[in-house]
């Protein structure tokens, strides 16, 4: 016992009091399946203590009050630092469905309330914290000098740079394509729309508010645009060769039904869209919106392929990576707000901010393992886990 | 010192026609049982204290503690069960125990670090859980005495955090040892199931299975209790991912 008394408490100071109070950003999320829930709480426990079993997790995490999990430090390549907070909300994996919309806000709520508290001057939403919040930065508590981005701008970039990678991997001719996009009315989904309309021959847009869906077709018609639109999947006219899952989902369940046999997909859910159910056996699979941070991340205590859990280093979603992105910059401002504003010239802005601290799109990957190039530039010089375990993770991850 | 009520702990059995009356019988028995400690712990610290204010108000808080006990009992004579009490089953033994090693010590910050923090936090709300579902006046003594205990809590917030201003990192190590000592205790008998023999107050076999019947479980009353106790620790100031690692840590 005294052991693990002096264990607890040297580390208590390194992660609670020693440190500076005030951080330049924090980050909110939550864990996407149990599994990576119970990985955090067995870091958490130690490891010279034994695993919650699965039925006890599920017991506790849903009484956890959001609160900080970690320190994430990050360096660019352009010399700078920055100090962060990985803040969990705790939502349990199984309840992102509508029925806990409200329970769901009031934990973003006190996450945001932790990282004011902290004194972070900027603060990513992930997951479906941005989700629960992207319509309603009027419910954040009263935030003094912290800004609040959806994070949404940057995570578009790494789709749209995601989907012409894989087109160019492929050699498949964007402009020649018909881009389905499903949650095409969301944040993410209409910033995509934007990006990508002009590049391709034909867009198919799902989405569940049929208002939304046809304001969004007048949009993009006015710019002359062929565009069809559809709440149920089966009733485009058109296959799709290229497809973004965009969708807020709280699960993996979504099914395609129709789209070409050789189909470029990005799943860019959190969680993920597609379900492991579906039949696209030669569709190309990529998870999107992912980016890399090349100067470097590190957690206090080691988080380390924990929250991150891709088979790459220093992998995080654009919703994270942009407020970390903007702290580098020294550029605190709610960069990504509401929903519907991101358009091109907003994603060419993040994309050479983030650039500039050399955050860049990252390895493309799915659920079996790394594609195309992403072999060739894995680990960055950075071998201190082996392909075999990275994998054996699930690929989900809160960041 | 010798408690106001009879602690003497003797198997009775449940007249009650209600299916549920043997349920209630073992909580009403828990929260008096716990109850009578929190009321020999305030007498020990009014005996440790000098000022005559401090005295008083321990003295006060004794007397309410003994209040909330003969309301569970009165509860319990309601529905047909005589509910017993037994401060010297292990866990609660434990638990006075560690309070009196704060009394040994004349360690007053630590007194009410046991009693307001942890013990506290545990009847707040476990008592609003059971007040929640808890039939008529039975479920309304919950909901009251939950609402009583954390005024007890409020009243020592302030002077808890007063006291971590001065020196916060040797008030959080006062904390942590507690921590190990009274929470590692109380997450054993909020365990599921007791996995460590009889808790010595139940009047027959362990009541945890049988909670679901009256609409409750050990689980949430657990989790209930450890989230209250975190949001305790919050508001006197310790750092949350702090916190958390020491809540993660109690056993299971």
């Amino acid at each position: 016992m005294g052991d693990s008394v002096a264990g607890v408490t040297a580390r208590a100071r390194t992660i609670g009091v020693d440190l500076p109070l005030s951080v330049d950003f924090a980050l909110i999320g939550h864990q996407e399946s149990w599994r990576a829930a119970a990985d955090v709480l067995a870091v958490l426990r130690g490891p010279e203590r034994t695993p919650l079993p699965d039925d006890e997790i599920k017991d506790i995490l849903p009484w956890i009050p959001p609160r900080a999990v970690c320190h994430v430090d990050i360096e660019s390549i352009a010399g700078a630092n920055a100090r962060g907070l990985y803040i969990d909300s705790f939502i349990p994996p199984d309840r992102l469905e509508a029925a806990y919309v409200h329970e769901n806000i009031a934990r973003v709520r006190k996450a945001a309330a932790c990282a004011i508290k902290a004194g972070a001057k900027i603060v990513s939403l992930g997951g479906f914290s941005s989700i629960l919040i992207e319509g309603n930065f009027d419910q954040l508590p009263e935030r003094n000098d912290t800004v609040f981005t959806t994070g949404n701008t940057l995570t578009v970039a790494f789709i749209v740079q995601g989907i012409q990678k894989m087109c160019a991997l492929e050699r498949l001719n964007l402009s020649r394509s018909t881009l389905l996009i499903v949650g095409a009315t969301g944040d993410v989904g209409s910033g995509c729309v934007r990006c990508l309309a002009p590049l391709v021959r034909r867009v198919l847009l799902s989405a569940r508010n049929v208002e939304r869906l046809r304001r969004l077709e007048a949009e993009l018609q006015a710019d002359g645009v062929q565009v069809e639109i559809a709440t149920d999947l089966q009733r485009f006219s058109a296959e799709a060769d290229v497809v973004i899952c965009a969708a807020s989902l709280a699960s993996p369940s979504l099914l395609l039904g129709r789209i070409a046999p050789d189909a470029i997909v990005c799943d860019a859910g959190y969680p993920k869209n597609l379900s492991p159910t579906a039949e696209m056996l030669r569709a190309k699979v990529f998870f999107g919106g992912l980016g890399q941070i090349t100067g470097g991340m590190k957690f206090t205590p080691d988080f380390h392929g924990v929250l991150n859990r891709h088979p790459f280093p220093d992998v995080v979603h654009g919703c994270l990576l942009e407020g970390m992105a903007l702290a580098l910059e020294h550029r605190f401002e709610p960069f990504s707000q509401g929903r519907g504003f991101i358009t091109q010239e907003r994603v060419d802005e993040m994309e050479t901010i983030a650039a500039r601290h050399g955050i860049y799109l990252a390895p493309l990957y799915n659920a079996d393992g790394p594609l195309g190039d992403g072999l060739d530039a894995r680990w960055n010089g950075r071998e201190d886990e082996s392909m075999v375990e990275r994998l054996s993770r699930t690929v989900e991850s809160s960041f | 010192m010798e408690p106001l009520i009879d602690v003497n702990c003797s198997p009775m059995e449940c007249t009650s026609l209600s299916p549920s009356a043997p349920i209630w019988q073992d909580i009403l028995a828990q929260a008096m049982t716990g109850e009578l400690l929190a009321a020999m712990n305030y007498t020990s610290l009014s005996e440790m204290c000098e000022d005559p204010a401090e005295v008083a108000d321990a003295l006060e808080h004794s007397e309410c503690e003994r209040g909330h006990a003969a309301a569970f009992a009165a509860e319990g004579r309601k529905i047909g069960v005589d509910v017993t009490n037994n401060v010297d089953a292990k866990h609660w033994k434990r638990l006075r125990d560690a309070f009196l090693r704060c009394i040994t010590e004349r360690d007053f910050f630590g007194c009410l670090i046991v009693q307001e923090i942890m013990l506290e936090s545990f009847a707040v709300a476990s008592y609003s859980r059971v007040g929640k579902v808890g039939p008529g006046s039975l479920g309304q003594t919950f909901a009251r005495i939950a609402a009583e205990e954390g005024e007890h809590v409020d009243h020592a917030m302030a002077i808890l955090r007063a006291e971590r201003a001065r020196d916060a990192q040797r008030f959080d190590d006062k904390v942590y040892r507690l921590h190990l000592d009274v929470m590692t205790t109380l997450a054993q008998m909020l365990a599921k199931e007791c996995k460590d023999g009889h808790c010595e107050v139940c009047h027959a076999s362990c009541v945890k299975p049988s909670l679901f019947e009256v609409s409750l479980s050990a689980a949430e009353l657990r989790g209930a209790s450890l989230q209250q106790y975190l949001k305790t620790l919050d508001m006197l100031g310790i750092p949350g991912e702090v916190t958390l690692t020491w809540v993660t840590q109690l056993p299971v």
